[in-house]
């Protein structure tokens, strides 16, 4: 910001104070890690092993121990979990995506009678908070046969106030001209939509749809409620369970499942760093 | 654009339905069932406003309703201030490693809090946790207070140990997309307004306090309404780090919501929500307001 650089030892000390909390961002991640290779002795504080606490960060694995990760696998089906959140976040991602889209496309740029009235019960539903509305949400997905599948972790979140508002505001910055260029030209309302209005909006269709596989990956209240066998489990829910000892016992298995849980999202994170921080930031950048 | 054409009720008769059926019937049917006493099968009894008479006298509701206050004011104040000044360091010319510093701080927004809650448990949990464990072996005889329930220090009965394990997780997740907002609010600041400062002779903390910290107010607004909003509703960090082990010192509105509603009392569990929503309502007002000021 300033011209002026400041002094080398304040420089220093400013990248030390912001280093120092990166590091201890990474911190729990660095432990989940390596108490995921070291075996239980290892894993617990030394009082335990018969000597004094020595209060180490994460602490090196003095004895690698591959197989807590086979043992997590066996103890717990992982990949059950994984399809579930994949297949669950994918679809509503991509389900969301289209029409998010569509209905922020119709709100910025048609005139029709009822539009502000849409546009406040598309407003109102971003400030609702889900802990009034899921006793009765609930319900209408059982009525609706969504219970314990697939179908009620999509559906509900299939359109969501947020992803409609942010889609009308990208739209409305598509020329109107344009529009009318291409209805001159014979295309229809969806046409328009997919060959002039999404190159267009396609920024923020592609943050919006991070968001939306992001939230839905790590949702966690809402499949508490509506799922409870296994076989729709997604990961957060078996996470919790298993955080609190229902498959394993030793920690390091445990960690070895969270390490297999958690590693593709920070990979695929950090490989998409800049996509990511659009996609999750956009909704306040906008302001 | 066009005068007559049925495509926008094509387009939006299924994201209103799903809205509707979803999000806003569910919450009107959800405020009223708070004046209702129902378990969920057979009729429901009107009780008019007697669950909330009898959230007075409740004795789990008072400290759920604290708790969360305490969280949401511990905690967000922190994480704001903490990104804001973490975004004016990291956004200087000469600060080296911008985009490493900005992975690694926004990872915590990414992953999901109940995988890092479990390791967080695992450091800070009172019965057991690492950081306890060292507490007692380095300075004391016998386990403190603190870790046995009590609080941290006796004038302020409400903090106690896991209270304050929860502000800091969440401190902790949410400093770093803090940090990445005031990243683009900065970025949108006019050089020009620092430059006239330095000609005036202004000091290094100076131009924070006076140009930087109001150019990038609406985002302070935005971030503390949003804050308070999301800590209001807080649910997954609780569970993460107090399943099993859930104390009164611990419990916050929408937990209590949730065992209320897998004990069957779904009237009653509505009235918290009631409760609830009335706090979100409040803190949405203000942020509507706030940003009309802004925009004017």
């Amino acid at each position: 910001m300033s011209s002026r650089a400041p002094h080398i030892l304040t420089r220093l000390a400013a990248h030390a104070v912001v280093y120092a909390v990166a590091a201890s961002m990474l911190l729990p991640f660095m432990w989940m890690v390596s108490t995921a290779v070291k075996t239980d002795l290892q894993a617990l504080p030394r009082e335990a092993a018969g000597e004094h606490v020595t209060f180490l960060p994460p602490g090196w694995p003095w004895e690698w121990r591959w197989g807590n990760f086979a043992d997590a696998a066996r103890a717990v089906s992982l990949w059950d979990f994984y399809q579930n959140s994949l297949v669950a976040a994918a679809l509503t991602t991509l389900v969301a995506g289209v029409h998010n889209a569509l209905a922020g496309f119709a709100l910025a740029k048609f005139k029709f009678r009822g539009e502000r009235a849409i546009f406040w019960l598309v407003m109102s539903t971003m400030m609702l908070p889900v802990q009034v509305s899921f006793i009765f949400a609930y319900i209408a997905a059982g009525r609706l046969g969504m219970v314990d599948n697939i179908q009620a972790l999509v559906v509900p979140f299939a359109v969501s106030g947020f992803g409609i508002y942010s889609m009308k505001q990208a739209i409305a910055t598509v020329p109107d001209s344009l529009l009318e260029a291409g209805r001159l030209d014979g295309m229809s309302d969806l046409e328009l939509f997919w060959h002039v209005v999404r190159p267009i909006a396609w920024p923020t269709i592609a943050a919006l749809g991070i968001f939306t596989f992001v939230a839905s990956w790590n949702s966690f209240f809402w499949p508490l409620v509506v799922v409870d066998s296994v076989h729709s489990k997604t990961l957060p829910l078996a996470v919790a369970e298993l955080s609190a000892g229902r498959y394993v016992q030793s920690w390091p298995v445990r960690m070895a499942a969270m390490t297999i849980l958690t590693l593709p999202l920070i990979v695929v994170f950090v490989i998409f760093q800049r996509a990511f921080v659009r996609g999750v930031a956009m909704a306040a950048v906008k302001e | 654009m066009r005068g007559r054409s049925v495509s926008p009720y094509l387009f939006l008769a299924f994201p209103v339905a799903i809205l509707t059926v979803f999000t806003v019937g569910p919450t009107i049917l959800g405020l009223a069932l708070g004046f209702f006493d129902w378990s969920g099968s057979g009729p429901a009894r009107f009780v008019g406003i007697g669950n909330y008479r009898s959230l007075v006298s409740d004795s789990r509701f008072w400290p759920a309703l604290r708790n969360t206050l305490v969280f949401v004011l511990l905690s967000v104040p922190p994480s704001v201030v903490a990104g804001f000044l973490l975004a004016t360091i990291v956004q200087a010319r000469w600060f080296v490693g911008r985009t490493l510093v900005r992975t690694a701080l926004f990872l915590p927004t990414v992953v999901s809090i109940i995988a890092v809650g479990v390791v967080w448990r695992w450091l800070l949990d009172s019965a057991g946790g690492l950081l306890p464990r060292a507490i007692v072996a380095v300075g004391f005889e016998r386990s403190p207070d603190f870790l046995q329930g009590g609080p941290i220090v006796s004038w302020l009965p409400w903090l106690s140990w896991p209270m304050v394990s929860l502000i800091v997780i969440q401190v902790w997740r949410t400093a770093g997309y803090c940090m990445v907002l005031y990243l683009a609010a900065l970025s949108g600041v006019n050089e020009s307004l620092y430059e006239a400062a330095e000609v005036d002779g202004a000091t290094r903390v100076g131009v924070l306090r006076n140009v930087t910290w109001p150019e990038v107010a609406p985002m302070t607004a935005f971030l503390m309404v949003t804050g308070v909003i999301g800590g209001l509703q807080v649910f997954d960090i609780v569970w993460a780090m107090t399943s099993a082990t859930e104390t009164d010192s611990t419990v916050t509105l929408n937990l209590y919501i949730f065992r209320e509603f897998q004990q069957s009392r779904l009237g009653y569990s509505a009235a918290i929500g009631g409760v609830l929503f009335a706090l979100t309502l409040v803190a949405t007002m203000l942020q509507l307001r706030v940003m009309r000021r802004n925009a004017a």
